[in-house]
C-alpha cells in the first residue's frame, strides 16, 4: 500500500514524459488524485487506537550498511502524507489550468516531488529519510530556477534558487553527516543500522546526542524556515512560480517541523530536554518576527511568506513545550497551516492577475465584482488568524496551552503573536479586496477552474473547523509516545495530571 | 422536548438563515432574503419562549442543564465538548438578544431596501445573532471564546460593511484587533483555570473553584483580570472602548443591534455568569467596579460634547454599560441584568430614531444642522423622546427603575461601596443632560432645510451631486450602493415603524416588571443562579429602594431641566461655558486623548519596530549573513567561483545519479 503510495506521483510523472503537451497537465492531475485516493484509503484503514507504526514495509536495501528500505504511517505523520496528497492534487490542477513552458518537465518534476516528500514523510530509516529529505530539493530547485520569475526590484530567480540551495544544503550536509554519525556512535562497533526504531532502542551517548541534535536542528529549521536561517525565503518566494509555491509553502515547511518529532525527539531525548529553551526561543523569535515582518511587508507573496515563519514557530514551541497536548496541538496545527496557505498562494495568483501587480498598496476593491472569491478569501483569511472556532484556533490552543502549562513565560510572549496575526490577515484581506479599486485593476469573479482548486480546500478548513477531534484523536497515541519518550517517567502525563488534581481536591473536600 | 433541545434549536435557526442568505445570494429576490433573515431570528426567538417555558416548569434548583453534540477536541487530558449550558441567566440573555435582535431585523427589513448589499448584511446580522446566542449558551470555556470571537468577527464585518470607505474599513480593523486582544485574555484565563482546575466546563469549574483557591489568592486573581480583559474589550470599558464610537461607521440598524442592545453587553454577562470566581477575587470584582464607574463618568463627559449623532449615543452606550459593569462587579447580579435588558430596549430604539433623522438628513449625522424634527417627523421624535426619557431614568420609566436598582445595592452594602452610589447619581445627572442636549437640539425649534423638506414635500432630502462620506468629505464610491439611492424614515416604512413602537413601548413600560415592593419578576427568576453567593443575597430594603429611586427621579428631572435651560431658554450658554471651560471642553471633544495615548504607545512603536526590522536588520543582518559569506568566497578568486556555480548543478545531478543508482542497486539485489 504504502509503496503504491510513495511511487504513483513518479511513474505518472515518468510516463508523462511521452504524452502530448496538451494532455501532460490533466495526466499529472489524474497522477495526484490517484495518490490522494491512496492516502485517502490509508486513512480509512489507519487504526487509531495503536500506537506502532502500521502498514509497514520493510526490506534491506544495503544490508551492508544497514540501510534499509522502510516505510510506515502512524499518528505523527498519517495527516501529512494526506495533506501532501490534497496540496499536490491542488497544485496541479492549478497549473494544469494555466499554460506552462515545457509542460511535460513542469510536470514531471512536480510529480518527482511529490514523491520526494512522501518518502520523506515515510521514510522510517534515517538514511533513506536523509535521502528523500534531499531529494525534494532538486525538483524545487529547477522548478524555481527554470519556471520562477526574474524581479525588477530583486535578484533573478537564477539567483534567488542558489541562495535557497545554498542555505538548506548546508543543512543537508549536517544532516547527512549527522544521521552517519548517530548510527555509527550508537552501533558502538557491533551491527550497524538506520533504523530508526532501533537506533531509538540503542540509545547515544549524552554527549554525541547534543552536537547531532543541533545539526539536525539546523537543517530542519533552515527548512522552516525559523528566524535568523530564513535569508533564503524573501527571494525564494518572489520568485517562484506560483502554483509550485501552492505546494511548496504547504508542505516542505511541515517535513522540517515534522523531522524534530520522528527524528529528534526519540533518537536525542537528553539534548532535546537539554535545549528546549534554546529553541523554544528560536520558536518565539520567529513567531514575534515573522508576524512583525508579515505586517510591514507590501508583497503579498510575502506576507504570506513570513506570516508562515510565525506559523511555524507555533508548530516548533508546541513540539518543544514536551507535553503531549502541545504536540499534538503541533500535527493539527501543520495540517491547518498547509490549507491555509496553499489556497492563500492560489487567492494570490487569482489577485495577480486582476491586478498586475503583487504590491498590496496598488491593490483594492476586489469583493465587488467578485463576492465568491472574497467569501473564499475571507474564510482564508480567518483561518489564518486562527479565529476561534477554526480547526486552526484548536491548533493554537492546543500548543499555548502545553506551553503554558510548561513555560508559563514562553507561552504569554508567543500569545501576543495572536494579535499580531490578526492584523496582518486582515490588512492582507482589506488591502486586497476591500477599500478603492485602483485604476487598472478590473474586478472579476473567479471562474470555476479557480473555484474547483479553491472550493475544496476551504471545505476542508470549514470541515477540520467543525470536527478538529477528527486528526487530533488519530494523533494521540503516537504523539503521547513519542512525547513520554523524551520526559521518560518524569512529567506526568496530562490526564494523569488532572486526576491527580481532582484528586487534591477531594482530599481538600474531605479535609473541611 | 427538552430545555436544551429547544436550546439548540435557538442556535439552528439563525445559522440556518445565515446559511440561507449567504449561499442564495445570487437567487434570492432580496425581500425574501430580508424576510427569511428575520422569520429566523422570530422563530429563535419562539424557541427561546420553549425554552423558557421549559425551565420554568421544573424545580428552581433544578433549572440548570448541560447537553453536548460531540468531542470537539478531546485527547491529552484536555476535554472540549460542543457543549451548552442552560440556566436562567443563559435563558435571560437569549430572549434579550432574540427578542430585540427580531425587532431590529424587522427595522433593517425596511431601513436597508435600497442597499445593494441588502442580502450580505441580512446573512451577516443573522451570523452575528447566531454568534451571541452561542456566546451566551456556551457550556464551557472554549466555547465561549468560540462564540466571543465569532461577534467579535460579525462586527467587524458589519462595521466595514460600505467596504469601500477607507474610514469604515478602517473603523473595522480596529475593532476587530482589539476584540482579539480581548480574546487573549480570555485564552488566557482558560489556560489559567485548566493549569488550576482541569477543567473547561463551567459546571465543574464553579463547582471546584471554592474548594481550590483562597480568596485572593493570585491565581484567582489573575484568572479575574484576564476576564476582565476580554469583558472589557467587548464591552468598551477603559481603556479597551475606542473602537466602539468608530464602530458607528456600519450602517445604524448595527449600531442598533450590536453596538448598544446586544454584543457590548457580552462583558457584564461574562461577569456574571462567573461570579463565583470573581466572589473569590474581590480585589479583581473592585478593579472592575471602578473601571465600570470611571468608564460611565468619562464617557458622560464626552457624551455631552459630541457633535456626531450616532457617536454621542454610542459614549451613552459606554457610559450605561459602566453601570451594568458596576452592578454586577459588586454583587447586584439581578440589578445588571435587569438594566441590561432595558437598556437594550431603550437604547436600540434611541438608534432607531436616530437612524430615521439621519436617513432624512440624507446621511448628516452632525446634530449642530439639525433642528424641528417635531414637526417634519412626528413618530420618530415621539421614539426618541420615549427613549431619551428611559435613559434619562425619567420617574416611572424602564432605566428608572433598572438604574436605580444598582444604585441602591452599593449603598445597601455599604462600606466603600457607597462611592459608586454617589458617583452613579452624577453619572445619571450628566445622562439627564446630554440626553436631552441631543433631543432639544433635533426636535424643536425651527426645521432646518431637510426637515422643511419633508413638511413642504413629503419627500426625504437628497443631496445634489455624488454622495459624500460625513466623516471625511470625500466622494463616495457609489458602487458598493452606499448611500443606497432612496433614504428611509420611519414615518414611510411601516417595518420601521412597528420595530420602533414595540421598543417604544418597551422603554416605557418595560420596568415595571421589576418594582421595589410590587413585583420582582427578573430577580426571582435569577435568583436560582446566584444561588448561595453571600453578595446576592444583600438585599436593600424596599424603603431604601423607594429612597433611591426619589433621588433618582430628582436628578433625572434637575437634568432635563439644565438641558433646557442650556438649550431651549438660553441657548447662548453653551458656547459661554465652552469658552470659559476651554480646557475641560477641549479634553472632552477630545475624548480624554485616549486614542493618541494608545496610538503613541503602541501602533507607532510596533509599526517602528516593523520598519525598522524590515529596513535594517533584515537588509543587513539576515542578508548580510550570506551576502557577506558569498562576497568573501567570491573575492578569494575565479577559481572558486567555477566552483561555486558549478557545484550546486553538479550536487543535484549527483544526487539524482546517486538515488537512482540506489535504487536500481535495490531492485538487483532483491
Amino acid at each position: 500500500m504504502l509503496n503504491s503510495l510513495l511511487w504513483t506521483p513518479l511513474a505518472f510523472g515518468i510516463v508523462g514524459l511521452f504524452l502530448p503537451k496538451r494532455a501532460i497537465g490533466w495526466w499529472a492531475t489524474l497522477g495526484a488524485v490517484v495518490t490522494l485516493g491512496l492516502a485517502i484509503a490509508i486513512l480509512v484503514g489507519f487504526d487509531s487506537g495503536s500506537s506502532s507504526l502500521q502498514d509497514t514495509v520493510d526490506v534491506a536495501w544495503i544490508p551492508g550498511l544497514g540501510v534499509d528500505y522502510s516505510l510506515g504511517v502512524d499518528g505523527l505523520n498519517v495527516f501529512l502524507v494526506l495533506l501532501t496528497a490534497v496540496l499536490w492534487t491542488g497544485g496541479t490542477a492549478f497549473a494544469a489550468f494555466r499554460e506552462q513552458e515545457r509542460p511535460q518537465l513542469f510536470f514531471f518534476l512536480m510529480l518527482v516531488a511529490e514523491t520526494a516528500t512522501l518518502g520523506s514523510f515515510l521514510a522510517q530509516d534515517l538514511l533513506l529519510f536523509v535521502l528523500f529529505f534531499d531529494l525534494m530539493l532538486v525538483p524545487f530547485y529547477f522548478l524555481f530556477g527554470v519556471w520562477g520569475s526574474d524581479r525588477e526590484d530583486g535578484p533573478s530567480a537564477a539567483a534567488a534558487t542558489l541562495k535557497m540551495i545554498v542555505y538548506t544544503l548546508i543543512g543537508s550536509l549536517l544532516m547527512l553527516v549527522a544521521a552517519i554519525a548517530t548510527a555509527i556512535i550508537a552501533s558502538d562497533g557491533g551491527h550497524l543500522t538506520f533504523s530508526i526504531a532501533e537506533l531509538q532502542r540503542q540509545g547515544l551517548g549524552e554527549d554525541s546526542q547534543r552536537w547531532i541534535f543541533w545539526f539536525f536542528a539546523a537543517a530542519f529549521l533552515v527548512k522552516m524556515p525559523a528566524f535568523m536561517l530564513h535569508g533564503w525565503m524573501p527571494d525564494a518566494y518572489r520568485a517562484a512560480p506560483l502554483p509550485v509555491l501552492v505546494v511548496f509553502s504547504g508542505v516542505l515547511a511541515k517535513v522540517g517541523a515534522y523531522g524534530f518529532l520522528r527524528v529528534v525527539l526519540p533518537l536525542f531525548p537528553d539534548a532535546t530536554v537539554e535545549f528546549q529553551e534554546a529553541i523554544l526561543v528560536i520558536a518565539l523569535a520567529s513567531i514575534l518576527y515573522g508576524s512583525v515582518m508579515a505586517f510591514t511587508q507590501t508583497n503579498v507573496r510575502l506576507i504570506a511568506g513570513y506570516s508562515s515563519i510565525a506559523q511555524l514557530g507555533f508548530i516548533t514551541a508546541g513540539i518543544f513545550a514536551l507535553r503531549a497536548d502541545g504536540a499534538d496541538g503541533a500535527i493539527l496545527q501543520m495540517v491547518n497551516h498547509g490549507l491555509v496557505v496553499a489556497p492563500l498562494f492560489v487567492i494570490v495568483a487569482v489577485l495577480v492577475e486582476r491586478t498586475g501587480t503583487e504590491d498590496l498598496r496598488a491593490m483594492g476593491g476586489m469583493a465587488l465584482r467578485a463576492p465568491v472569491l472574497a467569501a473564499l478569501f475571507l474564510i482564508v483569511a480567518m483561518a489564518t488568524l486562527a479565529m476561534p472556532g477554526s480547526a486552526n484556533f484548536i491548533g493554537e490552543f492546543y500548543i499555548l496551552n502545553g506551553l503554558f502549562e510548561e513555560k508559563i513565560v514562553f507561552a504569554c510572549i508567543a500569545i501576543s503573536g495572536v494579535a499580531m496575526s490578526a492584523f496582518y490577515a486582515l490588512r492582507l484581506y482589506q488591502g486586497t479586496m476591500h477599500n478603492r479599486q485602483p485604476d487598472g485593476a478590473a474586478s472579476r469573479e473567479i471562474g470555476w477552474r479557480d473555484g474547483v482548486v479553491l472550493a475544496p480546500l476551504v471545505l476542508c478548513i470549514l470541515g477540520l473547523a467543525l470536527y478538529p477531534q477528527l486528526i487530533l484523536h488519530r494523533t494521540e497515541r503516537s504523539v503521547q509516545q513519542t512525547v513520554a519518550g523524551v520526559t521518560g517517567g518524569e512529567a506526568p502525563e496530562a490526564k494523569l495530571a488532572n486526576e491527580m488534581k481532582a484528586h487534591d481536591w477531594e482530599v481538600t473536600l474531605t479535609g473541611r | 422536548v427538552s430545555a436544551t433541545a429547544w436550546a439548540w434549536l435557538v442556535l439552528l435557526f439563525p445559522l440556518l438563515g445565515s446559511i440561507t442568505i449567504g449561499l442564495g445570494f445570487r437567487v434570492l429576490p432580496t425581500r425574501i432574503a430580508g424576510a427569511i433573515g428575520t422569520a429566523a431570528i422570530a422563530l429563535a426567538f419562539a424557541a427561546g419562549i420553549a425554552t423558557l417555558l421549559s425551565l420554568l416548569g421544573e424545580d428552581p434548583e433544578a433549572r440548570h442543564h448541560a447537553s453536548s453534540l460531540w468531542d470537539y477536541a478531546s485527547v491529552a487530558g484536555l476535554d472540549i465538548k460542543l457543549g451548552i449550558f442552560v440556566d436562567p441567566l443563559s435563558v435571560f440573555m437569549v430572549l434579550v438578544v432574540t427578542g430585540v435582535s427580531t425587532l431590529i431585523h424587522l427595522y433593517s427589513f425596511g431601513y436597508m431596501q435600497s442597499d445593494a448589499g441588502y442580502r450580505r448584511f441580512f446573512a451577516y446580522l443573522n451570523f452575528f445573532v447566531f454568534s451571541m446566542l452561542l456566546l451566551v449558551l456556551a457550556g464551557n470555556f472554549v466555547l465561549l471564546i468560540v462564540g466571543w470571537a465569532f461577534v467579535g468577527f460579525a462586527s467587524y464585518a458589519l462595521i466595514s460593511f460600505w467596504y469601500r470607505r477607507q474610514t469604515a474599513t478602517k473603523a473595522g480593523m480596529k475593532a476587530f484587533v482589539i476584540n482579539v486582544v480581548g480574546d487573549i485574555g480570555l485564552t488566557l484565563a482558560a489556560f489559567l483555570i485548566f493549569r488550576e482546575l482541569g477543567t473547561f466546563e463551567y459546571s465543574e469549574v464553579f463547582e471546584k473553584a471554592p474548594h481550590v483557591f483562597q480568596t485572593n489568592e493570585w491565581t484567582i486573581t489573575a484568572i479575574c483580570l484576564l476576564l476582565l480583559v476580554g469583558a472589557f474589550a467587548k464591552s468598551a470599558q477603559l481603556p479597551f472602548h475606542t473602537w466602539l464610537p468608530d464602530a458607528m461607521e456600519g450602517p445604524t440598524p448595527v449600531s442598533s443591534l450590536i453596538h448598544a442592545a446586544t454584543m457590548v453587553t457580552a462583558g457584564v454577562y461574562l461577569i456574571a455568569r462567573t461570579h463565583v470566581l470573581f466572589e473569590l477575587a474581590p480585589t479583581a470584582a473592585d478593579i472592575a467596579a471602578f473601571v465600570g464607574l470611571a468608564t460611565l463618568l468619562i464617557a458622560g463627559t464626552i457624551a455631552l460634547v459630541m457633535t456626531d449623532l450616532k457617536r454621542a449615543i454610542a459614549y451613552s452606550t459606554m457610559s450605561q454599560i459602566g453601570y451594568m459593569v458596576v452592578g454586577v462587579s459588586i454583587g447586584a447580579y439581578s440589578a445588571g441584568m435587569f438594566h441590561l435588558m432595558t437598556h437594550a430596549f431603550f437604547k436600540a430604539l434611541l438608534f432607531m430614531a436616530a437612524g430615521s433623522i439621519i436617513a432624512a438628513m440624507a446621511n448628516e449625522q452632525n446634530i449642530d444642522k439639525m433642528s424641528g424634527f417635531g414637526r417634519a417627523m412626528r413618530f420618530t421624535s415621539i421614539a426618541m423622546v420615549c427613549g431619551g426619557l428611559a435613559l434619562a431614568a425619567f420617574p416611572g420609566t424602564s432605566g428608572f427603575f433598572s438604574k436605580d436598582e444598582i444604585l441602591a445595592y452599593a449603598d445597601a452594602r455599604g462600606g466603600m461601596y457607597v462611592i459608586f452610589t454617589v458617583l452613579g447619581y452624577l453619572g445619571a445627572l450628566l445622562t439627564a443632560v446630554y440626553t436631552f442636549r441631543l433631543i432639544f437640539r433635533i426636535i424643536p425649534g425651527r426645521p432646518c432645510p431637510e426637515a422643511q423638506e419633508l413638511i413642504d414635500t413629503g419627500h426625504v432630502h437628497h443631496p445634489d451631486g455624488p454622495p459624500l462620506n460625513p466623516a471625511t468629505g470625500e466622494t463616495e464610491d457609489a458602487d458598493v450602493g452606499f448611500p443606497g439611492p432612496d433614504h428611509h424614515i420611519a414615518e414611510q416604512s411601516w417595518p420601521m415603524k412597528l420595530a420602533m413602537g414595540v421598543l417604544a413601548f418597551l422603554a416605557l413600560a418595560g420596568g415595571l416588571v421589576q418594582v421595589p415592593g410590587v413585583d420582582d419578576v427578573i430577580g426571582a427568576f435569577l435568583e436560582p443562579v446566584w444561588e448561595g453567593s453571600p453578595l446576592a443575597a444583600i438585599h436593600p430594603s424596599d424603603l431604601a429602594e423607594w429612597e433611591g429611586l426619589g433621588v433618582g427621579a430628582a436628578i433625572s428631572v434637575v437634568g432635563i431641566a439644565v438641558a433646557w435651560f442650556l438649550y431651549i431658554a438660553r441657548p447662548e450658554t453653551p458656547a459661554l461655558l465652552q469658552r470659559k471651560l476651554r480646557p475641560l471642553h477641549t479634553l472632552f471633544v477630545n475624548k480624554w486623548y485616549f486614542d493618541e495615548a494608545i496610538d503613541f504607545l503602541i501602533v507607532r512603536p510596533a509599526l517602528a519596530i516593523g520598519r525598522f526590522a524590515n529596513r535594517v536588520f533584515e537588509r543587513f543582518v539576515v542578508d548580510g549573513l550570506v551576502t557577506g559569506t558569498q562576497e568573501t568566497v567570491r573575492g578569494s578568486g575565479s577559481v572558486v567561483r567555477a566552483v561555486q556555480n558549478g557545484f550546486v548543478r553538479s550536487y543535484a545531478l549527483l544526487l539524482i545519479a546517486g538515488f537512482a543508482g540506489l535504487a536500481l542497486y535495490f531492485l538487483l539485489t532483491n
